[in-house]
């Protein structure tokens, strides 16, 4: 062989040898990635109470598809605020099923402490690759609790552009829910009754459909800089109260729940009629939300900062913060958790309907279309503070460990001095261990 | 199945297996464990894949068949044959002294760095079985003569490199760097535009220890460290010409390339050892990066 130069060809023989990047990567030993946690969520005055163990996994099939698959049971005790507010006096309610009664004394807020349900949820994602640069995800799924059932589809698609450095994101979500309350669907507006009197009602069941459509795109900034933009339009049609949420209707001159002495109607000894109506929502909204995530890899570290804008029609806007910082250690990691939220009240949020102007004394009848004193549609602000601890065990497992405290003050202008509204705090605590099967 | 191991370095997950008689490393600046798990098994399957594919101690495998075909033709799949097209590349490019028929030598020839050289009639004897030109290779069949054996072993580490550099490339946009028993390429610049330090063993002497500093692109070393034969006072180097039967006389103990490819690094290498005395001067004419020893 005589001395020349060969690079140039050479080059040319590599790059048709690796050019052709066929050889499908065959996941000779494929293996599942599975996730188990259990959460523990307690609020706090002996509200809501949550046992919620989780299972998740997901393997990658031959061809680039992969699949994931979860499994939530959520065991819930407690008790959650009724819709009526706190009064001077004690107060009795009836129970859903229309045949108990609780009471609650002075000065408390009235908590239905009825509630007690367990609810499992399943999903399951197909994700298949179209093409190098594409992908199409399908989704079932379902849940199913004592008097809720939920049975929802899915379906996306991404398109990797620009070197694999941009991903556009457009997918649709369609959900169909029935609930079947116990004691049936509450007629709105229409008064609580005195236990075993006979109870307002309207029907055993009632559904709602929801549609959600999603455009998205995550861009690399750079190798450390990963930004992510959603935005989500839904539509909810179909029944939307909570059917076991009243108003207290007052006497505007007390602010007392109407008696005798102001109303024919709620003249309990003789009409059987309670001072609170069934609450009504209108049967259709539109909800907006734009979100914003940016991940950024330090040295070592990880910062996970994310916002999103939230609107609907009925009123409601939020913001929510979520910052989050792993800290890596050695061989394990520290995550300190910051969240804020603040909402606007819906219109219809009200603490009470008001006999006269509201409430037509005689008959009961309710002059407003909508109104609902549901604590999640009033105005408020929730922060939230966590840490997470998470160590390898292992090859191919990790132990992580979380607890957080979240504070949720709730503003409503209308509550009397001194009356306080149902502010809460819950602490969250999950165990989670992951491992390759 | 074999076995993958995964611990946390400095800023970076290091994975390590065993494949193709050769530590394999993979290490990986990524931050989660399990994205870093997820390269290093996909990387470790395809080296494990293109091994048993290609090895031609294993018996079953294209290579086996094309081996034991007994004159008779044999349809190889579209990664086999670009491994030939590569390799028939080259043995033109070297004028026929990089030529994958050439394994059958190794009966003879035992590195072991010993003194026992094999009689002058056996390597005559044996010549008649090596040569690509008395192959038919034509539409994805290739037909050796009966005794003639293939081996792609000479490009299938550097090989496996390059494909794994590949599939790191599409699980992550951060830096990998994939180190066969040293050699080694990685997908790009770590952060900051920094580079991987990978220290090698370089010679005979157990102790002396090359440091690379790898940025983009790959490195390749051939060399004798430990395969060499040694009588009256020449050292025999493990590489063969296959023209003459005969290893290589004068070789540098090792050559060290650096290319934009490790499979283009590495055949400069072999290329360069099978120069012999003038594997400098053949170096200096390719334009590229190099260290010998």
């Amino acid at each position: 062989m005589q001395l020349k130069k060969i690079k140039t060809q050479m080059s040319l023989a590599a790059c048709a040898l690796l050019q052709v990047s066929s050889p499908t990567v065959q996941a000779a030993e494929s293996t599942w990635d599975v996730d188990t946690a259990v959460l523990l969520y307690s609020e706090s005055d002996g509200r809501v109470t949550a046992f919620e163990p989780a299972i998740y996994a997901g393997r990658e099939l031959e061809d680039g598809d992969r699949i994931d698959l979860r499994m939530v049971v959520d065991a819930l005790t407690g008790a959650s605020p009724n819709g009526a507010h706190a009064s001077s006096q004690a107060q009795t309610f009836t129970t859903p099923s229309g045949n108990g009664s609780y009471t609650t004394a002075a000065g408390e807020n009235p908590l239905d402490d009825t509630f007690h349900d367990t609810r499992v949820a399943l999903g399951a994602d197909w994700t298949q690759e179209l093409d190098r640069l594409s992908r199409l995800t399908l989704g079932a799924n379902f849940s199913q609790e004592y008097d809720y059932t939920s049975l929802g589809i899915s379906a996306s698609y991404a398109r990797d552009f620009n070197n694999k450095n941009t991903t556009l994101t457009a997918g649709m979500g369609f959900n169909n829910d029935l609930i079947r309350p116990e004691g049936d669907i509450a007629a709105i507006f229409q008064p609580m009754r005195v236990a075993g009197s006979g109870n307002n009602r309207e029907g055993a069941d009632e559904t709602k459909t929801i549609t959600d459509f999603l455009i998205g795109v995550t861009q690399v900034i750079d190798r450390k800089t990963l930004l992510q933009m959603n935005y989500t339009f839904g539509t909810t049609d179909g029944y939307q109260n909570d059917p076991f949420k009243v108003v207290t209707v007052v006497d505007p001159v007390t602010g007392l729940p109407a008696d005798a002495s102001v109303s024919a109607f709620f003249n309990t000894a003789s009409t059987n009629n309670l001072p609170y109506v069934y609450e009504s929502r209108p049967d259709s909204r539109q909800k907006n939300s734009l979100y914003l995530k940016l991940v950024r890899h330090l040295e070592q570290d990880v910062i996970n900062l994310s916002y999103r804008y939230y609107w609907d029609d009925w009123g409601i806007n939020s913001h929510t913060v979520d910052f989050k910082y792993r800290y890596e250690m050695e061989n394990s990691y520290l995550q300190p958790h910051f969240r804020y939220y603040t909402q606007t009240a819906a219109d219809f949020h009200t603490h009470n309907l008001k006999l006269g102007s509201e409430v037509v004394a005689k008959t009961g009848q309710v002059l407003v279309d909508y109104a609902s004193n549901d604590y999640r549609l009033a105005e408020s602000q929730t922060i939230t503070l966590g840490l997470k601890y998470g160590m390898p065990m292992g090859d191919n497992s990790e132990l992580s460990m979380r607890a957080e405290v979240i504070t949720q003050t709730i503003t409503d202008n209308n509550v009397p001095a001194g009356e306080e509204t149902p502010d809460l705090s819950a602490v969250v605590l999950q165990v989670n261990y992951s491992f390759v099967w | 199945m074999p076995k993958i191991k995964l611990q946390q370095d400095k800023g970076f997950w290091r994975g390590s297996f065993d494949a193709m008689a050769s530590p394999c490393e993979v290490l990986m600046e990524v931050p989660d464990e399990k994205l870093a798990h997820k390269i290093l098994r996909a990387v470790s399957d395809e080296a494990w894949r293109i091994e048993k594919k290609f090895s031609r101690y294993r018996s079953g495998n294209i290579i086996f068949k094309i081996n034991h075909a007994n004159g008779n033709a044999i349809r190889v799949d579209d990664e086999s044959a670009r491994l030939i097209d590569f390799s028939i590349q080259l043995y033109q490019l070297s004028d026929g002294l990089f030529d994958i028929t050439s394994g059958v030598l190794r009966r003879l020839w035992k590195f072991d760095g010993s003194d026992r050289l094999p009689q002058p009639s056996e390597v005559e004897s044996i010549l008649a079985r090596i040569g690509w030109h008395k192959v038919i290779w034509q539409d994805h069949k290739i037909t050796l003569q009966a005794g003639m054996e293939i081996d792609l072993g000479g490009v299938g580490k550097e090989y496996a490199v390059d494909r794994c550099v590949q599939i790191a490339r599409n699980l992550t946009p951060l830096s990998v760097l994939i180190n066969f028993g040293g050699d080694l390429a990685t997908t790009g610049p770590r952060t900051g535009n920094g580079y991987w330090s990978v220290g090698r063993q370089i010679t005979g002497h157990e102790k002396t220890i090359a440091l690379f500093q790898l940025r983009k692109g790959a490195i390749a070393t051939s060399g004798d460290a430990h395969r060499y034969l040694l009588k009256d006072g020449i050292r025999y180097s493990h590489v063969l010409n296959p023209k003459t039967g005969w290893p290589v006389v004068d070789a540098p103990h090792t050559v060290s390339i650096a290319a934009p490819s490790c499979i283009e690094a590495g055949m400069l290498s072999t290329l360069a050892m099978l120069q012999g005395d003038k594997a400098d001067e053949f170096l200096k004419l390719q334009d590229v990066d190099y260290w010998l020893n």
